[in-house]
C-alpha cells in the first residue's frame, strides 16, 4: 500500500471539481492551522454516516467533508416492516444525497470503500483511487456471519430471505408473502443478542400478521427465538393478542425455539432439541457483525464488533478513526437508526472541536426512541437517555421507559401516529429529504 | 460449538491480514497479561480458598467462553474448556464456578468421569452486576486449574422477574447429536423447565417468593453415574447443560435426573450413538 503524499490530481478526478474551493480554500475552522488538518472522510451514507457528514459541515462549514456511499438512493430499514404489512410504499423509504451535497457542501462519492490505509490515513476505493483524511468516520452498518448458523449462507438467503438490509431482500420477502397460499405458515428465525434493531423481529411478525389478517386470513406466524426475553416483550405479546388473537406463536429458547440448522431448499429449520419446523415462507435473521470495512481497518475485536472509547466513539484500536452506529459495541445503547443519528452528532461535535484545537465535549449524551408499529393504529415505544459514568456507557437512571401496559386504544393509536412523525423527522434530520 | 457472540481469549483476531496486525497482536498480549493477573481473583472468594486448601492453581489453564458485555444478566451463556490432556490423569474430575459479585458466589459444581472425554461444559448463569466469573478445576492427579473472565452486565440478573406461571415446570428435554465423526465427542444437550426462584424476588405486595431451585442433576449409564452437578440459585431459570460424551467408551442410553430442593424430581433418557 502506498504511503505517499496526498495526490491532488487523483483527488480532483475523484471528487469532481465542484468542491475545489472547499478543498483547497483557506482554513475556515476557527483556530485550525491549515486546510490539511481539516479533512474528514465518512464511510457509509446511512443513519450514522449521513448525519455525521451533515453535522460536521453544519458545525464547521470550513471542514472538507467527503461521504463515501455506493448507493445513489439509500433505503431505510426502519419502516420496511410497514412496507411488508402494506402500510407504506417502498419508494417512500428512499432518500438521496442532493441536500447534503447542495445545501451543506458535503462532497459525496458514490463508491464502495475497499480498504483503509490506517498508517497512510487514506480510504482506498474499489477503483484503486484514494481519499486522504485527517479524521475518519466509519458507519458501515452490519454484515452477516454467513455460515455461523448451519446451512444459512448468502445463497440460502435467496430462498429464505433475511430482509435485514433494505432493498432486493425486502422485495423478495414481499413477493414470497404474496405468492404464499392462504393457510400457509410464515416462520421467522430470531437471533441471539446483539443484532440490528432489537424490537425488529417482533415488529416484523406483527406486520406480517397484519398482512395475513387482511389478505390470507387462515395463515399463521411462528417466531422461533434464540432468546428467552426480548425488547418490549409484554407490550408486544399484549398487542399480538389484541390485534391478531392467536395468529402469532412465539417460541423462546427454553421452549426449544433456538434454531441450529436451516435447510433453505426444503424451507425447514431444526431446533436445538431436534424439532423440525416446515415453513411456506422462511425469514431468517442471521447472526451479524460490524460492516466488513471495519475489519479491514483493523478496529474490530473477537466479537466482530468495534470497541470504542465511550466518551468520544474513537475506535479503541486506532488513532483518529471514529466508529458509530450498528458497527459499534455500545451496549446498553441498542443498534438503532435513532442511536446512530445521535452518536453521529456527538462525534461531529467531538471531531470539529478537536480539529479546531478546542477542548473535548465535557459531558456527551445520547438518546434513543424505538417505535414499533403492531397494527395500523397500534404503536408502542421504548425510550432512553445515555451517559458516560465511571468510564462506561449507561442509561441515565430514571431517564427512560416503555409505553404503559394499560393504555386506551386512543393512546396506542397516537403512538402509531407519532411513529410516522418520527420517521419523517429523522429522515429530514439525516438526509434533509422531505417525506414522500 | 462456539456461541456466535461469545469470545475466546485465545481466538485469533478476525479479518484479513493488515498492517495493524502486529499492533493487534500486542493488544492481545496485553489483554492476556491482564487476564492472567485477574485470575488471582479466586484468592478473594472464601469458598474457593477453602476448596483449594493451600494448593496453587494453574492460572489461565481453563478457557472461559462468556460474552464481554451482556444486556441480560439473568441468562449469560458460559462454556468452560479444559486444556489438552496427556492421559487420563490430567483429565478434569471436578469443576467449580463462582460469580463473586453475586449475593452468594457459588454458581455450580460438577463431578466428571472419563466417559465425558474431558470435553467442554456449557450452561447459562445469572450475574447480578459486572464482575469476573471464576472457574476452578481439579484433575484426577490432584492438580488445580483456574480461569477467569470479566463480564460487563448492563441489566442485572437477579431482579429480573420470573414469570409466576410455571405450569410447565419440571418438564425436561434432552438430545444427543447423532452424527458421530471419528475421534470426536458427542454433544448432549439438556434442559429442564424451572423458575429457579432465588428467594430474593419480591411480589407486588412486598412478600418474598421463597427459594425453589433445581439442586442437582445426574447422568447415569448402566446404573453408573458419569456426570453429576450441583446447581445454586445463580444458575439461570430453565437450567441448561451441554456436556460431551466419548462415543467410543460411553455410547448407549443415558438416564438423566433433575432433583428440586423440595425433593421432587424429573427424569429423561437420551440415546448416545456408539463409535468404534
Ligand atoms: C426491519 C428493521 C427495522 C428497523 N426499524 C428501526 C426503527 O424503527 N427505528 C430505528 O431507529 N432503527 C430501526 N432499525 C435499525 C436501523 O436500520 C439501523 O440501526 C441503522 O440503519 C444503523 O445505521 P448505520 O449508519 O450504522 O448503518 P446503515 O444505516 O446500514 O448504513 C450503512 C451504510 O454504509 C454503506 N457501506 C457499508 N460498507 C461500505 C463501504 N465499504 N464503503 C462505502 N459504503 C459502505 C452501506 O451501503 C450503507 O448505506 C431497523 C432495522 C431493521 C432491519
Amino acid at each position: 500500500m502506498k504511503h505517499g503524499a496526498f495526490n491532488r490530481r487523483n483527488a480532483l478526478k475523484l471528487m469532481g471539481t465542484g468542491g475545489l474551493g472547499l478543498l483547497f480554500g483557506g482554513a475556515a475552522v476557527r483556530g485550525s492551522a491549515s486546510s490539511r488538518s481539516g479533512r474528514v472522510v465518512v464511510v457509509g451514507g446511512g443513519f450514522g454516516g449521513a448525519t455525521a457528514a451533515k453535522y460536521l459541515k453544519r458545525i464547521s462549514p470550513g471542514l472538507d467533508v467527503t461521504l463515501v456511499e455506493p448507493a445513489k438512493r439509500y433505503y431505510t430499514c426502519p419502516f420496511t416492516n410497514l412496507y411488508l404489512g402494506g402500510l407504506r410504499e417502498f419508494e417512500s423509504l428512499g432518500h438521496g444525497y442532493d441536500e447534503l451535497r447542495d445545501r451543506y457542501g458535503v462532497r459525496v462519492v458514490h463508491a464502495m470503500a475497499k480498504d483503509i490505509d490506517v498508517s497512510g490515513k487514506k480510504v482506498v476505493l474499489e477503483d484503486g483511487s484514494e481519499l486522504p483524511w485527517d479524521r475518519l468516520v466509519l458507519s458501515p452498518g452490519i454484515d452477516f456471519r454467513w455460515g455461523a448458523l448451519e446451512g444459512y449462507d448468502e445463497a440460502a438467503s435467496q430462498k429464505a430471505p433475511h430482509a435485514w438490509k433494505a432493498g432486493p431482500q425486502t422485495h423478495l420477502l414481499r413477493r414470497q408473502l404474496e405468492a404464499m397460499e392462504d393457510g400457509g405458515t410464515f416462520i421467522l428465525v430470531a437471533p441471539e443478542n446483539p443484532y440490528r434493531c432489537p424490537p425488529g423481529p417482533y415488529e416484523r411478525v406483527s406486520m406480517i400478521a397484519h398482512y395475513m389478517k387482511t389478505h390470507k386470513p387462515r395463515s399463521k406466524v411462528l417466531l422461533l427465538d434464540a432468546k428467552d426475553v426480548f425488547s418490549k416483550q409484554g407490550l408486544f405479546q399484549q398487542g399480538w393478542r389484541d390485534n391478531y388473537g392467536d395468529r402469532i406463536e412465539w417460541v423462546g429458547r427454553s421452549d426449544d425455539g433456538r434454531v441450529m440448522r436451516v435447510d433453505a431448499d426444503k424451507l425447514e429449520v431444526e431446533t436445538e432439541f431436534g424439532t423440525i419446523h416446515k415453513a411456506d415462507v422462511l425469514n431468517v435473521v442471521p447472526p451479524q457483525k460490524a460492516g466488513i470495512i471495519a475489519e479491514r481497518a483493523g478496529v474490530t475485536d473477537e466479537t466482530g464488533w468495534v470497541p470504542v472509547d465511550p466518551a468520544t466513539f474513537r475506535a479503541r484500536r486506532a488513532e483518529d478513526i471514529y466508529v458509530i452506529g450498528d458497527a459499534t459495541e455500545a451496549a446498553p445503547m441498542p443498534k438503532s437508526g435513532f442511536v446512530a443519528n445521535s452518536q453521529a452528532k456527538a462525534v461531529a461535535r467531538a471531531i470539529a472541536a478537536e480539529l479546531a484545537g478546542l477542548d473535548p465535549i465535557a459531558e456527551p449524551g445520547w438518546a434513543n426512541t424505538c417505535y414499533s408499529v403492531i397494527a395500523p393504529d397500534y404503536g408502542i415505544t421504548v425510550a432512553n437517555v445515555y451517559e458516560v459514568h465511571d468510564g462506561e456507557l449507561r442509561e441515565v437512571p430514571g431517564s427512560g421507559g416503555v409505553s404503559p401496559m394499560e393504555a386506551t386504544p386512543a393512546f396506542r393509536s397516537r403512538e402509531a401516529a407519532y411513529a410516522e412523525a418520527w420517521y419523517a423527522a429523522i429522515a429530514q434530520d439525516t438526509w434533509g429529504t422531505r417525506p414522500a | 460449538m462456539t456461541h456466535p457472540y461469545t469470545t475466546r481469549l485465545s481466538a485469533p483476531p478476525s479479518g484479513a491480514p493488515h498492517p495493524l496486525r502486529r499492533v493487534i497482536g500486542l493488544f492481545a498480549a496485553i489483554l492476556f497479561l491482564a487476564a492472567a493477573a485477574a485470575d488471582a481473583r479466586w484468592e478473594r472468594i472464601p469458598e474457593a480458598v477453602a476448596l483449594l486448601d493451600g494448593a496453587e492453581p494453574r492460572a489461565g489453564a481453563l478457557e472461559l467462553d462468556l460474552p464481554t458485555v451482556t444486556q441480560n444478566g439473568s441468562s449469560v451463556p458460559l462454556t468452560v474448556r479444559f486444556p489438552e490432556s496427556r492421559g487420563e490423569n490430567e483429565t478434569v474430575e471436578a469443576l467449580y464456578i463462582f460469580a463473586p459479585g453475586n449475593p452468594s458466589p457459588e454458581v455450580a459444581e460438577f463431578s466428571l468421569t472419563p466417559a465425558l472425554g474431558n470435553g467442554e461444559l456449557s450452561t447459562r448463569i445469572r450475574l447480578n452486576q459486572s464482575q469476573p466469573v471464576v472457574a476452578l478445576a481439579r484433575t484426577r492427579s490432584g492438580d488445580w486449574l483456574a480461569g477467569t473472565r470479566e463480564v460487563r452486565v448492563t441489566v442485572s440478573g437477579c431482579i429480573t422477574a420470573n414469570q409466576d406461571n410455571d405450569a410447565n415446570a419440571m418438564q425436561p428435554r434432552a438430545r444427543a447429536s447423532q452424527r458421530v465423526r471419528t475421534g470426536q465427542l458427542v454433544d448432549v444437550r439438556t434442559l429442564i423447565r424451572h423458575p429457579m426462584e432465588t428467594g430474593l424476588r419480591e411480589r407486588d405486595d412486598g412478600t418474598v417468593v421463597p427459594e425453589r431451585i433445581i439442586q442437582s442433576f445426574e447422568a447415569r449409564r448402566n446404573g453408573e453415574t458419569i456426570l453429576s452437578a450441583r446447581f445454586h440459585r445463580a444458575v439461570s431459570a430453565n437450567p441448561y447443560l451441554l456436556f460431551h460424551v466419548d462415543p467410543r467408551t460411553a455410547g448407549g442410553t443415558l438416564e438423566l435426573t433433575w432433583t428440586e430442593d423440595t425433593g421432587e424430581s424429573a427424569s429423561a433418557t437420551v440415546e448416545v450413538p456408539s463409535a468404534p
